[in-house]
């Protein structure tokens, strides 16, 4: 199930939320509508949680997670963190981690599994999010970027990576991960998948700009929708979104 | 457009004079020579060469190991980054884990060029024997711990002239590369221009690639597609820019051919951007002490704007030639002036381009002329004769010796001078405590003239009697003079004049110490001194000098008497009024300012007296004044 959504007219999903398999994190907007988005798919599923990290609300940007764990910036408040702990349930670790690079968001790119991570991360960084994500954590760029999180949007199931990385990296990473990746766009044209979508197993998020064929994109390679694998995209759906975008 | 270029080899017949009779293009130097070149100042010899070729190509086949669009069987097992192929997931995962991965990826992202694993391999060996040498113990853990993160810091602070994979432009080393050939003339080199080889990494690198760079040169004028390089210089509102081919068009003047430089376009552009008389250009001014609103300044404003708009329409016409000009010169110094050529909308060049040279020689005024001189420079082989043998056998030899500075050493002053410090130092104080008695047996004791040098030489008073005389101090003068005839040494000489021909007696302070040299000359006679020369007054006779002492010391003390006498009958007049003043005062509480300055004045010149005293000297001082303060309580006592 893939929804579009805005926060308070922004596209970007990925900057204000954060969505794993065992929890949700919102950002407190103007209005609940965004909110309700997520409330109104997960809220006897798994917890949704109002929260801001260090006083801001692109939650999704400064923090990380997965189901088993979720790390924060050093500059998230002794009360945010006592909040998420309150609210999350108890299985997942929580950590706050002292990294130059802050926008854990945007450096960590994670599922169950697997994170790809900056490679200028500090070692003792990498060893955190192994521990508490319970991942096995690789040091990669995408289509050159350092910016793992921005450019590449993660789950159990498959994953988007920047429109403009080569097949070969592709393979590579979907080797790496393994799971299916393609190289798409979301929020008509946007390169920064990660943080224009939020996705987790069951749903995908993005914004309210997305067109239909990111859309089905999205669906199909998170296998959101039914009966459609990955393979479709390849062969009927490539053609057009090159047409469209490139 | 041409201008004369070194002349062809035509006519080479192999002799050594031959070919260094005329000069030596660099862009077309005679086959027979160019394949005996040798780089010289290296060590160098060809297997090296070789290898360095060798190694070119290893790293061109990392970069091109995996062709996009061939099947494999192995394909995302592989890493295209570090050419690695897998042949299990585990394997690849180990991979995407290892340091020469990530060292890879860092090098990534910085443009350059990946490194094999058995270079890496080297690279961290060549850390550990440069680090273990020199490293405390403590960062060794450190080292162990993580080799890559030393490795990139390393890296970062060492100067890239060590790491073999950086690129030449920016090693700081001699701007050009000396050749020998054995077809040369010996103690005979040619130079070359670093910047004039493109793609140089190593100085070995120059003969494998000189050989492509060697064209032939055409009887028709060269066209664009022939190899060419751009030239450029900006400076104080001048602008000249040429591109010209390297390839040389030989013509036949006066029946000897000669090679052309062949200018395929150029420009030059002046404006008046300059602030004359003050210098620098009106926007740097403008910048550094806000606009001007001259019309000079204006003026300038208008026509700096109308120079980059100029120079970047003249590049844009050129773009084709430029990018696919095989070096591009650039003299463009000052912000300002690299702003007109870098980094503008439709820029083109960039000012990261690697084809960028600067000109490795001081360049004159941009203008036509000299961007020809300098390509005729750049491109002109440099013949040098100098003897090796000679200047390596006799290294230092010729540099004149260096001006030796005079060491400032503090001398030590030897044992006598040691000696004469501390015998002066010690009569300095006996003098100031008037202890003549004491400063004859010192001088006795000591086996010392009684015209007794100070030391360190005084201008003022050079000797002990100058000095003595100077502080009024009759009884050493006195002393000085006339204590010694006893034992037979000769008395302190009165004559002795200071720096500014002064006598002891001319320093004399009061008549008391002039007096005493009257003694001196009664007791040791006239013919003695010359007593007249020296100013001194007619003899008087101890006894007589000494009634005089008396009756003036009497003289003083019925003063005193006489004053002390006034002041307390003047303050029995006034009890009651001082009385009242003083009960008024404490009745306040407070305490009088006369009070305090009295005790205070008491008690400093009490301190007074006993400076300079030895501590029981101290003492009996002590003693003596607390015994008359008793009598005198007694004295009050049985008064009452």
């Amino acid at each position: 199930m893939a929804v579009r959504a805005q926060f308070e007219n922004s596209n970007e999903v990925g900057v204000f939320a954060t969505l794993t398999n065992s929890y949700a994190l919102v950002a407190v907007g103007g209005s609940e509508n965004f909110y309700s988005v997520f409330e109104a798919e997960l809220a006897d599923v798994i917890p949704v949680v109002h929260t801001t990290i260090a006083g801001t609300r692109i939650v999704g940007r400064l923090s990380a997670g997965n189901r088993k764990g979720l790390l924060l910036p050093t500059s998230t408040t002794d009360q945010e963190l006592q909040h998420l702990r309150n609210a999350l349930p108890d299985a997942v670790k929580i950590q706050r981690i002292e990294e130059r690079l802050s926008a854990l968001g945007n450096v960590i790119c994670c599922n169950d599994h697997v994170a790809l991570v900056h490679p200028d991360i500090e070692r003792e960084t990498e060893e955190l999010v192994a521990d508490v994500l319970g991942v096995e954590v690789f040091r990669q760029t995408i289509a050159d970027n350092v910016l793992t999180g921005s450019y590449c949007a993660l789950s159990n199931q498959g994953g988007i990576v920047h429109p403009q990385t080569s097949i070969q990296d592709q393979d590579e990473l979907s080797s790496l991960l393994q799971v299916p990746l393609v190289a798409g766009s979301i929020n008509r044209g946007s390169a920064v998948v990660g943080a224009g979508m939020v996705v987790n197993d069951w749903m995908a998020v993005t914004g309210l700009d997305t067109t239909a064929t990111e859309l089905s994109v999205v669906e199909s390679v998170f296998r959101l929708g039914e009966g459609q694998a990955p393979s479709n995209i390849s062969t009927t759906l490539k053609d057009s979104l090159v047409e469209s975008f490139y | 457009m041409a201008a004369s270029l070194p002349q062809p080899a035509a006519a080479i017949t192999g002799q050594p004079e031959d070919l260094l009779k005329r000069p030596l293009y660099a862009f077309d130097i005679p086959s027979t020579l160019l394949t005996s070149l040798i780089v010289k100042g290296s060590g160098h010899d060809p297997t090296t060469a070789q290898d360095s070729k060798d190694n070119g190509l290893s790293t061109e086949g990392i970069a091109s190991a995996q062709p996009p669009g061939e099947v494999d069987p192995t394909f995302g097992m592989s890493c295209a980054l570090c050419a690695v192929k897998s042949k299990t997931l585990q394997e690849q995962r180990l991979h995407a884990k290892s340091d020469v991965h990530r060292f890879n990826m860092k090098r990534k992202i910085r443009n350059e060029p990946p490194v094999s694993e058995i270079e890496f391999e080297k690279m961290i060996e060549g850390l550990n024997e440069s680090i273990s040498g020199s490293e405390a113990s403590s960062s060794e853990d450190d080292l162990s711990s993580d080799p890559l993160a030393n490795l990139l810091r390393k890296k970062a602070v060492i100067n890239s002239a060590t790491d073999p994979l950086d690129d030449a432009p920016r090693k700081h080393k001699s701007p050009i590369i000396w050749l020998s050939s054995p077809l040369l003339p010996p103690m005979t080199s040619l130079g070359i221009y670093r910047a004039v080889v493109p793609n140089l990494v190593e100085e070995t690198d120059v003969l494998s690639l000189l050989p492509a760079l060697q064209t032939t040169p055409t009887t028709t004028a060269p066209t664009t597609s022939a190899p060419h390089i751009f030239l450029c210089m900006i400076g104080g509102g001048h602008f000249a820019a040429a591109v010209i081919s390297i390839v040389p068009k030989l013509t036949k003047r006066s029946g000897v051919v000669e090679r052309e430089a062949v200018v395929l376009a150029h420009k030059t552009f002046h404006r008046y951007t300059t602030r004359r008389k003050q210098g620098g250009s009106q926007a740097a001014n403008d910048a550094s002490k806000g606009t001007a609103h001259s019309a000079g300044s204006s003026l300038r404003r208008y026509n700096e704007a109308a120079l980059t708009a100029d120079i970047r329409e003249v590049l844009g016409s050129w773009k084709e030639m430029l990018d696919s000009s095989m070096l591009l010169f650039i003299r463009a110094t000052g912000t300002s002036n690299r702003r007109t050529l870098f980094g503008y909308d439709g820029a083109v060049i960039k000012s990261s381009d690697p084809r960028i040279r600067g000109f490795p020689f001081s360049t004159r005024r941009a203008t036509q002329s000299e961007l020809m001189r300098c390509f005729v420079e750049l491109t002109r082989l440099k013949v040098s004769h100098v003897d090796e043998a000679a200047s390596i056998s006799a290294p230092t030899a010729p540099t004149a010796p260096a001006p030796v500075k005079a060491p400032v050493v503090k001398v030590k002053p030897s044992k006598e001078e040691a000696q004469q410090l501390q015998h002066s130092t010690t009569l300095n104080t006996l003098l100031r405590r008037s202890k003549a008695p004491a400063i004859v047996t010192y001088l006795n004791s000591n086996k010392l003239p009684f015209t007794y040098y100070l030391s360190p030489p005084n201008h003022h008073t050079p000797t002990l009697l100058h000095l003595a005389a100077s502080q009024s101090n009759p009884m050493v003068v006195l002393a000085l003079l006339t204590k010694s005839p006893n034992d037979n040494r000769e008395p302190a000489d009165p004559t002795i004049r200071n720096s500014a021909e002064k006598t002891a007696y001319d320093l004399a302070g009061d008549r008391v110490t002039r007096e005493a040299f009257r003694v001196a000359r009664q007791e040791l006679g006239e013919d003695k001194f010359a007593w007249d020369s020296i100013g001194v007054g007619s003899p008087l006779s101890r006894k007589s000098y000494e009634e005089m002492l008396e009756h003036e010391k009497a003289a003083k003390d019925a003063e005193e008497k006489e004053r002390r006498e006034k002041e307390t009958t003047r303050l029995k007049n006034m009890p009651e009024t001082s009385s009242s003043a003083g009960s008024s005062a404490s009745s306040k509480g407070g305490k009088r300012l006369a009070e305090v300055l009295g005790t205070h004045a008491a008690a400093a010149a009490r301190e007074g007296e006993t400076r300079g005293l030895s501590d029981e000297a101290k003492r009996r001082l002590e003693r003596e004044r607390r015994a008359r303060a008793a009598e005198e309580r007694m004295k009050r006592l049985a008064e009452k």
